[in-house]
């Protein structure tokens, strides 16, 4: 069965109702990943938009079909670390262990969790939907924001430009454990992406995975809701959100980009990088060519 | 029945091995870290059939039996002052999620300045936190407690995680003989653990933590607030189940040691109960009419128990192995002085603090709370705090 008729044919986990924006990826990420996952599935959606958005529930309802918790920002992985050791011991291995978490639950607070989950190889599939800062709460920066970008901790001001640093990688810094699967995917390459969570979810029952989604924000970074995929699009074609792999201890260039379109493009594309200065994008340009030649690099060995 | 000499955090771990955890996870932090080590080699040697997580924190320690408790397992960890601390915010949720489980505190000072060393600071911090806590006096009782504190926690009327305290140090580290139930007799006290009402399970597909409004929110603290009221019975009901097999009562949420015809009364708590004990029975050789209240459950706080053993009585003063800022008084003082609501005006009475940061509380100390009640007991009220403390 192809990636479409899966996606067609398979059921939505998550309420119909929920208060996502429009033009959410972090939804769509979120949708896309149970549907593979299916019934057989425990899904942990920390403090971050998704949550936020009532797909744990409301009072005495739920958000979802199948089990759902919000656990801390802060333990998402040993809070999941936890519910999957007792399923190994209860000989229920085939139960997915899935996290489904935003970049300040992955990458700030919930990191030191996040990295003692996976050195421990844990079995469990966690994805992390990254919007780039803590959109639920009102776009402040986190440590995934890119440089450049306008948040309301790093606004546009005379004396400082937006956020000053670039993002820190997570998807590399998870790849340097010895984890079982470590991906980055986007919502613009619906068949990778899909390929990537069954793998994913297959190597779940072995050890650690994670895979890290580029989830582009309309409210957050300033563009019409009806250009999300396009963005993600843009990433993915500029090298700024390259799609890669790691498995069996090899990484895989997974859409191979031969002519990078220049990162000038992606940036102009939305308002949160709205002032940029030339010498900012072409610092910018550096950042994203230093990272795709490594992550080059690391595929050819 | 088998009496070996061990020291406390071996007690612990062995206790803990005889509940049958599904579950363990733990961090080092001195002075719990033997605990740690000796669940380990019980692990390593096969002889305890438990998944032992060995975190990278405390907080993390927490969040993974919070995982495993939501799948319906038993668990068990203890931690000690700055990983309680760091533990805090998993900890909440585990007693708020009304998931049973019991973990040890090796009780600690807490920094600043900086310190390793005894104190009650820690657990006294978090008694407001919504899980049971009791303060065991010596080796045997933290054996007792840890296996009793699984039929507490678990029972359908308190679902509420407990906490047994023991000092650290001068229990941790310190070796007594300890009478080692056997697995036999444990299986046949405790029954296997099961409940159902925060489980993660595809058969039977839950939220567990949804966005609760205030109005819901308040029905879960007031059936938290309710099940603790149950608890004091509880605890009554398991210490005299306790005593049918394994022949040791503990007197419940209170021990009272020759209060009946006592005027004056220390209330003390932990392992300093032991000095307490015997500067009363000096006392009582000299004729002073002293006695003893043991202070075990802090949560419940035992109210009408206290207010009883206190009655009639004309003098009082609690020794805190901490202290309760903004009160200069210990934290023990002003909840025993709660308790008394509707007549602390009779009594005379005192608070008195000693034993911080591993300091001692000796003999001394004791028999100087003793005079001091002495001296001030036909002169009803409060009095000042008396600081029990080396003369610089």
């Amino acid at each position: 069965m192809n990636y479409i008729e899966k996606l067609r044919t398979s059921e939505d986990m998550v309420t119909p109702g929920m208060s996502a924006c429009q033009g959410c990826c972090g939804e769509l990420v979120l949708r896309r990943i149970l549907q593979i996952s299916g019934k057989n599935t425990i899904v942990c959606v920390p403090p971050g938009c998704m949550s936020g958005a009532g797909v744990v529930g409301w009072d005495y309802q739920t958000g979802m079909k199948i089990p759902v918790h919000i656990p801390l920002l802060t333990n998402t992985a040993s809070f999941l670390s936890g519910v999957s050791q007792m399923y190994q011991r209860k000989g229920r291995g085939d139960v997915n262990m899935i996290a489904v978490a935003g970049d300040g639950a992955t990458a700030d607070g919930g990191f030191q969790s996040l990295s003692g989950a996976a050195e421990r190889n844990e079995k469990m599939l966690y994805v992390c939907y990254d919007n780039e800062g803590y959109m639920n709460t009102g776009f402040q920066r986190s440590s995934t924001t890119t440089k450049g970008s306008r948040t309301s901790t790093t606004p546009i001001g005379e004396a400082i430009n937006g956020k000053q640093q670039p993002s820190k990688y997570v998807a590399l810094i998870m790849s340097m454990h010895a984890l079982q699967y470590c991906a980055t995917a986007s919502p613009s390459h619906m068949q990778d992406m899909v390929a990537k969570v069954e793998r994913g979810l297959a190597e779940s029952k072995k050890g650690f995975a994670f895979i890290h989604v580029i989830a582009p924000c309309p409210t957050g970074w300033s563009f019409e809701p009806d250009m999300s995929i396009q963005i993600a699009k843009k990433a993915v074609a500029s090298n700024m959100f390259p799609l890669w792999e790691k498995y069996n201890g090899n990484y895989y260039i997974t859409v191979e980009n031969k002519k990078p379109i220049p990162v000038k493009e992606f940036l102009q594309s939305m308002g949160k990088y709205k002032s940029l200065t030339d010498d900012d994008i072409a610092q910018i340009q550096k950042e994203a060519d230093t990272k795709y030649e490594t992550l080059k690099k690391l595929a050819s060995e | 029945m088998k009496i070996k000499a061990m020291t406390g955090n071996t007690t612990a771990a062995i206790a803990a091995s005889l509940c049958r955890p599904d579950l363990i996870a733990a961090y080092p932090i001195t002075p719990q870290s033997s605990v740690a080590e000796y669940l380990s080699e019980l692990v390593h040697s096969g002889e305890l059939q438990t998944n032992y997580v060995t975190t990278e924190s405390e907080h993390s320690v927490m969040s993974v039996i919070q995982g495993a408790a939501c799948a319906g397992g038993r668990t068990f960890t203890a931690t000690s002052g700055q990983g309680l601390a760091l533990m805090y915010e998993p900890y909440f949720q585990m007693s708020t999620m009304r998931l049973p489980m019991v973990m040890a505190i090796v009780t600690r000072e807490m920094i600043s300045p900086c310190t390793v060393w005894s104190g009650q600071q820690d657990a006294m911090s978090v008694r407001d936190a919504g899980w049971l806590q009791v303060y065991v006096e010596n080796n045997q009782e933290i054996m007792d407690m840890i296996i009793q504190g699984y039929m507490i926690t678990e029972h359908e009327d308190v679902l509420i995680p407990i906490n047994v305290c023991y000092d650290g140090f001068y229990l941790s580290h310190l070796v007594e003989g300890v009478d080692v139930p056997s697995q036999k007799e444990v299986d046949a006290f405790l029954p296997p653990v099961h409940f159902n009402h925060a489980i993660l399970d595809p058969d039977n597909p839950m939220a567990v933590d949804s966005l609760t409004s205030g109005e819901v929110l308040t029905r879960y603290r007031k059936g938290h607030l309710e099940a603790m009221v149950k608890t004091l019975d509880v605890i009554e009901e398991v210490d005299k189940k306790f005593a049918k097999s394994f022949g040791r009562s503990y007197g419940g949420a209170i021990e009272e040691y020759k209060c009946d015809d006592a005027d004056i009364v220390l209330v003390a708590i932990g392992g300093m109960t032991g000095t307490a004990r015997d500067a009363v029975d000096m006392a009582r050789d000299k004729g002073i009419k002293a006695g003893l209240i043991k202070l075990r459950f802090v949560r419940p706080f035992p109210t009408d128990r206290i207010a009883n053993a206190l009655k009639g009585k004309k003098a009082f003063a609690v020794v805190d192995r901490s202290v309760c800022f903004g009160w200069n008084a210990g934290p023990m003082y002003t909840e025993v002085r709660a308790a008394l609501i509707n007549g602390d005006d009779k009594y005379s009475h005192f608070s008195a603090i000693g034993g911080l940061g591993g300091a001692d509380i000796s003999i001394k100390h004791m028999t100087s709370v003793i005079e001091k009640l002495e001296s001030v007991k036909s002169k009803p009220g409060q009095h000042d705090t008396l600081w029990l403390m080396k003369e610089f």
